[in-house]
């Protein structure tokens, strides 16, 4: 097998994975990080983004480490959650990438999503960790969720050793067009819905979602999209009796 | 005789104007989505769930369950007319069906396909009305550790049948089950999961998940082959839609062959259409004298399939109706329309809501009536549509589904989360893992959650109570024996691969 492959072609490819997998690792941080920086503007409410990058960089060099000794050393005290999210969350994923490097991936589709399946378990394992567990006999709010995040968890991996032990297909190709544009579309309707109306909105959408292929002729698509619009204004809110915005808020008042 | 009773009281309903509207509308919608290639009935139901909010309950799930069986009406003409499956449950008719219609024979072909699903349709409604109401009496005596087997059971099912690998397939049930258990528990009513974001108070809508990940992902991953698909479409005028003696004679005991095994793999949980097609295309095969003339024209090619993915889209209603437990993905989205409008589904539906089943009983046999009219005389308006091309089909089905989503809730984070959704389930595609038992572990995840811990409490911790009681230990017993069914001969072919690579 290592001679048709060539060992140095496996090798890049195995760091790729394991830096990706790093990435996932810190995934849920970088996240909060980009949500806080929303808070500067006055959007949402939360931590700024300077504490999130403290806690988050304090929880991860050191908060996680010194909880672990002090679990070693029998000292029970509550970690707060940048802390368990390292522990519970980022640290396995370090850890799996470590082992990354070292290993003949020989299914990369099962290995990956295998991993990936684990950390969502392990993200889940997480979010439900601050749930109260078993009363006696009867089950907790957590107590579900932590069973089957333990069992998910234990199934990515065995899907992921299968990807270790038995040869499969490879990383499927990812085309970046139609999700890119489709998502687009989905999220400028979102945002657009409430402040502009159905009629906008969904003809916006249209031509945006329209661009998620290089085959649209652009003036069949706009009769089409203006027809859809039409036909939508009218059988969702007159037809179906479900009530929404139909133009712009601003062309209304 | 209450059978005939029940069935006079749900023609009544049935033939009211409007459910008979509901009925024919569901129908030609059922058509329309299985004639076109790339909308799936799963992401159609899933589409429609939001507008049937304004609809009466029993109208809303009769134009539903048309959509379902509609759609095995309509996949085969595309896959007898343009050799695409329009519908997953009529790919194997594409086999010997095309070839019948490259022959100039696809009226026959198209006749006896629905001929076939209309026999079948008629026996599956026969058999609900039947099975109905005793199933229901059994169900009564399940108490929560029957009900939590049971579930297993189906569940376990649905990895057996589902194909690929079954570890993927229960990682998907499991993570199903954990994507229910977002939002407010149903006990202590503590909030699990859901980040303070109030939308998410409320668990995920299942409306939202279904759409994401059978809609926008069918669409994305459709971007990703291309927008124009290759429709080698029979282009000569269909005519003489009769077929001729001798096909009827082929294909009685194939339409009677695929009718019962469809039937059978409708009710078992996990079953379904798909599957029911597949597997009475290779028995037909099998019990051929000639099977080398299967792939080349075979009329009990198309007979066969067609009337077992009709009957088991019909009969797969039965566990949801007796039971309250959806035997695959369709049903369990049946269970969110039947939510919707306040109806809790389980074996108490039968008796306090006679006038929904019913109803919905007889409007299948209406509704295949209707269908087998729709699609034989007006087979070339349904050819025309398929000229209707990808690249204005799926801009419209994106912003259709977004005012559905928006509209259940009027939330435009819904509309987002069913979009990241769609980004989920685009990633399962290109990593080989199936969607449908995902949506079913989703479904049944809250109420195997509770049938588990109420049976817990009941026998106050001990888990043993799922053996000692003689039905709940049979229906574990049998999942059990399933899946070790399967898992062996895989076992023993990943060491037999591993033993031979260590071998070189």
């Amino acid at each position: 097998m290592a001679d048709t492959m060539g060992h140095s072609a496996t090798a890049t490819r195995n760091t790729s994975v394991a830096i990706g997998f790093c990435l996932l690792a810190i995934a849920p941080q970088i996240f909060e990080f980009i949500w806080s920086i929303g808070t500067i503007f006055g959007w949402g409410a939360g931590r700024g983004p300077a504490t999130v990058l403290i806690s988050h960089a304090t929880a991860l060099v050191a908060g996680a480490p010194a909880a672990l000794i002090g679990a070693a050393g029998g000292d029970t005290k509550k970690a707060s959650s940048d802390v368990l999210l390292a522990l519970i969350y980022s640290y396995p994923l370090f850890a799996v990438a470590i082992l990354t490097v070292f290993m003949t991936i020989r299914s990369a589709q099962d290995y990956v999503g295998g991993i990936v399946l684990m950390a969502l378990a392990l993200f889940a394992l997480w979010a439900s960790s601050d749930l109260q567990g078993m009363r006696g006999f009867s089950f907790g709010a957590g107590t579900a969720p932590r069973m089957f995040g333990g069992l998910l968890v234990a199934l990515g991996a065995g899907i992921a050793l299968t990807g270790l032990l038995a040869d499969g297909p490879g990383m499927a190709h990812y085309s970046w067009r139609g999700p890119m544009f489709v998502m687009a579309s989905i999220v400028f309707f979102a945002l657009a819905i409430r402040p502009l109306g159905v009629v906008v909105s969904a003809f916006t959408s249209f031509l945006i979602a329209a661009m998620g292929t290089h085959e649209t002729r652009w003036v069949e698509t706009i009769i089409v999209g203006a027809c859809l619009t039409a036909g939508c204004a009218l059988l969702f809110p007159y037809v179906l009796g479900l009530p929404m915005p139909m133009f712009p808020r601003f062309l209304v008042q | 005789m209450d059978i005939f009773a029940n069935l006079a009281h749900g023609f009544a309903v049935a033939l009211s104007p409007i459910n008979l509207l509901m009925c024919l509308i569901g129908a030609l919608v059922g058509t329309l989505v299985g004639v076109l290639p790339g909308i799936g009935t799963i992401a159609t139901v899933a589409m429609l769930l939001p507008i049937t909010f304004g609809l009466p309950p029993v109208g809303a799930l009769i134009m539903l369950a048309g959509i379902y069986y509609g759609a095995q009406y309509g996949g085969s003409t595309t896959s007898i007319l343009v050799n695409i499956p329009g519908e997953a449950t009529s790919v194997v008719t594409a086999i010997d069906g095309h070839q019948m219609a490259k022959q100039g024979r696809a009226g026959p072909a198209l006749a006896i396909a629905a001929i076939g699903s209309f026999f079948a349709g008629c026996v599956a409604t026969v058999l609900i009305a039947v099975l109905g109401a005793p199933l229901t009496k059994l169900a009564l005596a399940f108490g929560p550790a029957e009900y939590f087997s049971l579930m297993v059971l189906g569940l376990i099912f649905a990895v057996v049948l589902a194909k690929g690998s079954v570890l993927k397939a229960i990682a998907m049930i499991v993570f199903g089950l954990l994507l229910s258990m977002v939002g407010s528990d149903i006990e202590t009513g503590a909030s699990r999961m859901a980040f303070n974001i109030p939308e998410l108070a409320d668990g995920l809508g299942f409306a939202t998940v279904a759409m994401g990940v059978f809609g926008f992902a069918e669409i994305i991953r459709n971007l990703d082959a291309g927008a124009e698909m290759n429709r080698d479409l029979v282009q000569q005028k269909i005519t003489g839609l009769m077929p001729t003696r001798k096909d009827l004679i082929d294909s009685t005991p194939a339409i009677l062959r695929g009718t019962v095994l469809g039937s059978i793999l409708g009710i078992l949980p996990g079953g379904g259409a798909v599957i029911a097609s597949f597997a009475a295309y290779t028995l037909e095969k099998k019990l051929a004298k000639n099977p080398s003339r299967f792939g080349r024209g075979a009329i009990e090619g198309v007979a066969a399939p067609e009337s077992a993915n009709n009957a088991a889209a019909q009969t797969s209603f039965i566990p949801l109706l007796t039971l309250g437990i959806p035997p695959n993905a369709v049903m369990a989205l049946m269970v969110g329309a039947m939510t919707i409008h306040g109806i809790v589904p389980g074996p108490q539906v039968m008796q306090k809501q006679p006038d929904l089943v019913w109803g919905m009983i007889a409007s299948m046999w209406i509704g295949n009536l209707m269908l087998i009219i729709i699609n034989l005389p007006l087979v070339g308006i349904w050819v025309r549509l398929l000229r209707v091309p990808y690249r204005l089909m799926f801009p419209s089905i994106v912003i259709f589904c977004a005012i559905g989503i928006y509209s259940v809730n009027n939330a435009p984070v819904d509309v987002i989360l069913a979009g990241v959704f769609g980004l989920v389930g685009y990633w399962l595609i290109k990593h080989d893992f199936e969607p449908a038992p995902l949506l079913l572990g989703m479904v049944l995840g809250p109420l195997m959650e509770e049938n588990l811990r109420r049976a817990l409490l009941i026998s106050r911790g001990d888990w043993s109570v799922f053996l000692t009681r003689p039905l709940s230990a049979v229906l574990l017993a049998i999942a059990a024996f399933l899946l070790t069914l399967t898992l062996l001969p895989m076992l023993r072919a990943k060491r037999d691969e591993v033993f031979t690579e260590s071998e070189n």
